[in-house]
């Protein structure tokens, strides 16, 4: 036991690089995120209005990016409250997680089709005194870059843990 | 989206068109099946009141971001884009309440080339409960010169 939430041992990761993560984009999959955000945009529907406009092919809503790389998780890996799977990088944190907030520079747009990977690292770990008593904001910093090597986006998310 | 805004439309100080959204049960269903999102408090009332203390089942943070990107791609498309946006969770929201998205054009600038417009939004809900504060960057086009036959 110990009166703070932040363990050495959790210290000791900030630093540590989580294994990379590749995903591919499929209309199909941000078309779905894109109608279940009532968002009707044409470059992300419309093939010939999106290269009407410039663009090479149907263009992924830019907000889509971090869903691109989910893995299929295995249910019996869940943890009580739903979330989870194989975690990328296992932090010893307190269990109920929230949003902190998030910083994203998106460098490229990103097509239908794109080979993504992203590379994660555990940037900073805080104990902070919050309205409803102690929490740990996480910090992960993600780059994302495409079949050509090209960045296409850098993300900076925050989590809170209690 | 038809009539594409440009950078010599937009001054500082304009309003950016605000974006609603009432996030149903069945809307968060679709949201958490679209980003292969578990995470009971969304759809486990049960679990989300008895064990984790929230009033209601909790609307998705990350849906509560993508109207917010919603609203500035519906400003700048097609021709515009979201360059940055950063923003903090500041509380959370359920279902059946209105989000309101309003954002305020605060500087314009031109960086390698690009024409670029940085916004100061706020998500709030009921008598003004701030959701997220957020600041954002989009690009926008220029208009073609007189004379191009543009």
């Amino acid at each position: 036991m110990s009166d703070t939430l932040l363990t050495s041992e959790a210290r000791a990761m900030v630093g540590s690089t989580v294994p990379q993560l590749r995903g591919t984009v499929y209309r199909k999959e941000f078309q779905r995120w894109a109608r279940a955000v009532n968002d009707h945009n044409p470059l992300y529907f419309d093939e010939a209005y999106a290269q009407a406009h410039g663009y090479r092919t149907l263009v992924m809503p830019p907000l889509f990016l971090r869903h691109v790389m989910h893995d299929s998780v295995r249910l019996d890996e869940l943890r009580p409250d739903g979330t989870g799977g194989p975690s990328a990088l296992d932090v010893p944190l307190p269990p109920k997680r929230m949003a902190g907030g998030e910083q994203t520079t998106f460098v490229e747009v990103i097509y239908d089709g794109d080979v993504l990977t992203a590379d994660g690292v555990l940037k900073d770990l805080t104990e902070k005194e919050g309205r409803s008593g102690a929490f740990v904001l996480v910090v992960f910093e993600t780059t994302y870059r495409n079949q050509d090597d090209a960045v296409v986006a850098i993300s900076s998310h925050s989590m809170i843990a209690r | 989206m038809s009539d594409q805004v440009h950078f010599e439309d937009v001054t500082v100080g304009d309003a950016v068109p605000a974006g609603t959204e009432t996030p149903s049960q069945l809307q968060m269903f679709f949201f958490s099946a679209a980003t292969y999102n578990g995470h009971r408090i969304h759809y486990d009332h049960p679990f989300a009141v008895g064990v984790e203390g929230h009033p209601d089942v909790v609307v998705q943070g990350p849906l509560q971001v993508a109207v917010i990107a919603r609203t500035l791609t519906d400003w700048v498309s097609p021709d515009g884009r979201l360059v940055s946006l950063s923003l903090q969770n500041r509380a959370s929201a359920y279902p059946g309440e209105e989000l309101r998205i309003q954002g305020t054009v605060v500087a314009k600038r031109e960086e390698d080339g690009r024409c670029l417009v940085d916004v100061e939004l706020t998500e709030e809900k009921g008598e003004g409960v701030l959701l997220i504060p957020a600041t954002a960057t989009v690009s926008l086009p220029r208009r073609a010169p007189v004379g191009t036959g543009a």
